[in-house]
């Protein structure tokens, strides 16, 4: 059944009792009536035909016609008689009235008779006369002995009556009663309405508030105050209402700043979160700070001893110092590496490469130590290029096949590289090592997160590795899959876009060649405040064959050009002491000059901010612990297209 | 209490039914036995009479039993027909129960309408005799005749209606009517349908209408138009019962059943003293005059009826 909103149904029960029962009882009265009206007409029918025929008695008796044609016509006078008619004891007709089409021939009876004709709505009624008795009483008659007169039958009386004016009047009373009805009815419907307005009008009201409360709109209850349903029928459902949407606007409030205080909580703990983070990082940076200028300078010395003659036995002592110096200069390299690409300082350099050269320059880094472990370490040999940062690429193939050996005890590494259909070339770094358990899938990611050292053992990084490595192909957006089974190794999948093969590839790999004899004789400022650090620096450059002036700041720099130093390239330190840095010192120094002289910062801060700035500047910014093969290429790179400038300048050295 | 009040409603109650059926149920030993048509007042009053006058005569009450003709039918049946000396059937059933039945005792018919005798004595092949006699209900032709005249002097027509059951009376009519010298104007009715027609007429030939008694001609239904018919023609009717006087007859000579229960007692003593009954049927010695006054007077009449009986009386030379 279709839904009908309340107010039909409101008015459907107010109404269908009433048309009911106003329809039954028009329609039993008005049947009662017409019973009556018939009934009535019947009798009276009855009682004029009887009354003719008793009239008519003495008339058929004595054959005087003359009384029984005056009797007739006078019973014409009477209400609906159409004809009359008195017939003698053998059925002839003695007199009639009215219209003689409508004459009837009946058989004579002793009994009353009567009749209707539908279609002409006539009634006929035969009345036989009969002459009245007298009780005599006398002995003559009730002697027992004779035979018992009848009374003979003097005629019969028929009349013919016509339903018209019952029909007529039955036709009024239907019509009046149709219209009484109707007007009740119409009556009972306004007042109906009127009356379910008084109901429908509150729920209606109470609806929409409910309604609106239930959008949150708890401010509506109190534009219920309407004075007209005070005493309304609905009140106490209203109050109730009311009352409850207050309580719900009490719970909602209360909810809301429950909520905020949870909000503010978690606020809190997210600040405090965050706070500690920046601790970390402001106490990471200033360790690595503090670390890198002595380690700075221990591998600067080491260097440099290593340059000297000495025996083979202090030559095994030096070079296990070299190693160590060097892994100690790796983690702090990974620090650096974090921070660097935390601070978005690392800028792509997108172009194609061959991957040939690549490999040969990982199998050569990397060679010593897989042999070390007695592993072995193959690099499938490829002719394929592609186009991305070749630096960066190379660093994650470092951190890929360095974690790959790290963690791989027996059997190899495979490098392979293989062109995909999608026009991608897939790196692949293939181990037979431990493996990692589905469940650290995600975890190796993360920065310190190291599988299966829990003592921590620094020999096996720091476990940045893989970290660096999701920075930097999430920055180079290149896909990076892993799969590990425990047990059976570890698969990284670099996915990378191939390019057709170019003539040369020598230029896009850094090398760290010795070119001896570039920096000879050249002229280098170098300006640092940690006296052991400049010691060490200006040692290696001197044994490079530079000449070398030293500032300990900048008013030593100033000073140094003031009596006339010229030199070819800057070397300083970022972080100075009385609050400058090596960045404002370079441009007042090149200021100074007139020209923009080559330079180069150093600096032990791993501060994002700082690389961002050098960066700016078109500085080449060296993180400390400097490797000397490093700052040599770089001041090599730095001076390649400047000719050797004869200074007059003091050498400090 | 409750069972010695029954007890005691239940005795009186048998002693009552005792007392009652002793009186009515007729003793073999009684030597008359009144035996009437039915319990109607009229049978009751003269049976009354009948035994008040003969006990008056010296005879003694137990010897008059009185019964009822459907009791008597019921005797009958069982064989127990009393034996008394004369039995006195009290109308028309009476008298045919009697007759049919047989009897030894002679039989006195009184209260019955000489038509309805006459028929009985027909169906039975019996003749009037000294076994089988009766005192006739109907007045004589001589004492209506005699009252038509008293009544209406000036009336010279006299109309009477023949039916098939009075037709016989109508020789003996016309001797008396031609001594009187009045005219007779007389129709015969022989079917219901010619009544009107017949009466139509009489009543215009008559100064006066009289009434014998004859059920084919006057009778309950047709009574009311006959009278009707003669008071708007103006003519009076002098009927013979006390009951057409009530419904509009002018006049009327009858006899009461008080006088038929004397005449009755009469020749029932002289049968139980040892004579017989009449060879010949007896008309009633007495009567009584009945006037409507508000009919007469509507026919500017004023007949006197104790005068009438008087005057009738002394024509009778009765005392």
């Amino acid at each position: 059944m279709k839904m009908l909103d309340i107010r039909t149904r409101l008015l459907l029960a107010a109404l269908l009792p009433l048309v009911l029962i106003s329809t039954l009882l028009a329609t039993v009265f008005l049947l009662a009536r017409f019973g009556d009206m018939q009934a009535a007409y019947d009798q009276r029918n009855r009682a004029v035909v009887r009354q003719a025929a008793v009239a008519s008695e003495y008339g058929l008796f004595s054959g005087n016609l003359p009384q029984l044609q005056a009797l007739v016509t006078g019973a014409m006078q009477e209400t609906d008689v159409r004809w009359v008619a008195i017939l003698d004891s053998r059925g002839g007709l003695l007199v009639s009235a009215g219209q003689s089409g409508q004459a009837f021939s009946l058989p004579m009876s002793a009994l009353e008779m009567q009749g209707f004709e539908t279609d002409r709505r006539l009634d006929w009624l035969a009345q036989p006369v009969i002459p009245s008795t007298i009780q005599l009483d006398d002995l003559f008659e009730n002697n027992g002995v004779g035979a018992a007169q009848q009374p003979r039958q003097l005629g019969q009386v028929v009349m013919v009556f016509s339903r018209q004016s019952v029909d007529a009047r039955k036709h009024d009373m239907l019509l009046s009663g149709g219209v009484i009805g109707t007007l009740s009815l119409l009556f009972g419907m306004g007042l109906a309405v009127l009356l379910s307005r008084g109901v429908i009008r509150p729920i209606t009201r109470i609806t929409q508030l409910v309604e609106r409360i239930g959008q949150g709109d708890f401010a509506a209850v109190d534009k219920l105050g309407d004075p007209s349903t005070e005493h309304g029928p609905l009140h106490e459902l209203q109050n109730h209402i009311h009352l409850m949407a207050n309580r719900l606007s009490q719970a909602h409030g209360e909810l809301e700043h429950q909520v905020d205080l949870a909000t503010k909580a978690l606020r809190d703990k997210k600040d405090e979160a965050e706070q500690a983070n920046l601790a970390k990082s402001r106490f990471l940076a200033a360790a690595s700070h503090d670390l890198r200028q002595p380690t700075h300078a221990l591998g600067l010395f080491v260097s440099r001893l290593a340059q000297l003659p000495h025996d083979r036995q202090t030559g095994e002592l030096i070079g296990n110092l070299d190693a160590s110096v060097r892994a100690m200069q790796n983690l702090l390299d990974g620090l650096l590496d974090i921070s660097r690409l935390e601070a978005r300082a690392v800028q792509v350099n997108r172009r194609p490469f061959a991957l040939a050269t690549l490999f040969d320059q990982l199998q050569q880094d990397l060679r010593p130590q897989a042999a070390e472990k007695g592993l072995r370490l193959r690099v499938r040999a490829t002719q394929l290029w592609v186009m991305s940062d070749a630096t960066l690429i190379y660093r994650v193939l470092l951190n890929l096949v360095g974690n790959a050996l790290r963690y791989t005890d027996r059997g190899g590494v495979l490098v392979a590289a293989r062109q995909r259909s999608s026009g991608q070339v897939e790196l692949q770094v293939w181990d037979s090592g431990i493996g990692i358990a589905p469940e650290h899938h995600q975890a190796v990611f993360a920065e310190f997160y190291q599988v299966g050292n829990a003592a921590r053992d620094r020999t096996k990084g720091l476990g940045l590795g893989l970290n660096i490595v999701q920075r930097t192909v999430k920055l180079l957006d290149h896909p990076l899959v892993m799969l590990s089974r425990p047990g059976r190794g570890t698969r990284f999948n670099l996915s990378l876009p191939v390019v057709a093969g170019q003539r040369d590839p020598v230029q896009d790999v850094p090398k760290d060649k010795a070119v001896p004899d570039d920096l000879r004789h050249r002229c280098a400022l170098v300006v640092e405040d940690d006296a052991l650090a400049r010691s060490a620096l200006v040692g290696l450059l001197v044994s490079w064959g530079m000449r070398v002036a030293q500032a300990r700041g900048p008013a030593d720099a100033l000073d140094s050009l003031a009596q006339g130093l010229v030199p070819d390239v800057i070397v300083s330190d970022y972080r100075l002491q009385e609050g400058h840095n090596g960045l404002q010192l370079v441009q007042l120094l090149q200021q100074q000059l007139g020209w923009p002289i080559p330079a180069c910062l150093m600096s032990g801060d791993t501060d994002p901010g700082v690389i961002q700035a050098a960066h700016t500047a078109g500085l080449t910014l060296l993180h400390k612990p400097v490797r000397p093969a490093k700052l040599r290429s770089l001041l090599r790179h730095l001076l390649m297209d400047k000719p050797v400038q004869r200074t007059t300048g003091v050498d400090l050295q | 209490m409750a069972i010695v009040l029954r007890a005691v409603f239940l005795a009186l109650a048998f002693g009552l039914l005792g007392a009652g059926a002793w009186a009515q149920v007729p003793d073999g030993s009684a030597r008359l036995v009144i035996v009437s048509s039915d319990t109607s007042a009229v049978y009751v009053q003269t049976a009354d009479a009948l035994t008040d006058s003969l006990v008056r005569q010296g005879i003694p009450r137990t010897d008059i039993s009185q019964s009822v003709a459907t009791e008597l039918a019921a005797r009958l049946k069982s064989g127990q027909l009393p034996r008394p000396v004369i039995f006195v059937a009290l109308g028309s059933e009476a008298t045919q129960l009697l007759v049919a039945a047989g009897t030894q005792a002679p039989i006195l018919s009184a209260l019955s309408p000489r038509s309805s005798f006459e028929r009985i004595l027909r169906n039975h092949g019996k003749e009037v005799s000294t076994r089988l006699s009766a005192i006739y209900l109907d007045q004589p032709l001589a004492r209506q005749l005699a009252l038509v005249r008293l009544a209406f002097p000036q009336a010279k027509r006299l109309g009477v209606l023949w039916g098939t059951e009075s037709s016989d009376r109508a020789a003996g009519l016309r001797s008396l009517v031609a001594t009187s010298g009045l005219v007779l104007q007389e129709t015969k009715v022989s079917q219901a349908e010619d009544l009107p027609l017949a009466l139509a007429q009489v009543l215009a030939g008559s100064d006066v209408l009289l009434a014998l008694a004859d059920p084919a001609v006057f009778n309950s239904a047709t009574i009311q138009n006959i009278l009707m018919s003669s008071f708007r023609a103006r003519i009076p009717l002098v009927a013979f019962s006390p009951a057409y006087v009530r419904a509009g007859a002018v006049l009327a000579v009858y006899t009461t059943p008080a006088q038929a229960a004397v005449q009755a007692a009469e020749l029932a003593l002289g049968v139980l003293r040892g004579k017989s009954l009449p060879d010949h049927a007896l008309e009633p010695n007495d009567f009584e005059v009945g006037v409507n006054a508000y009919v007469a007077r509507a026919l500017d009449l004023s007949p006197d009826a104790q005068a009438l009986r008087l005057a009738l009386r002394r024509l009778e030379r009765l005392p």
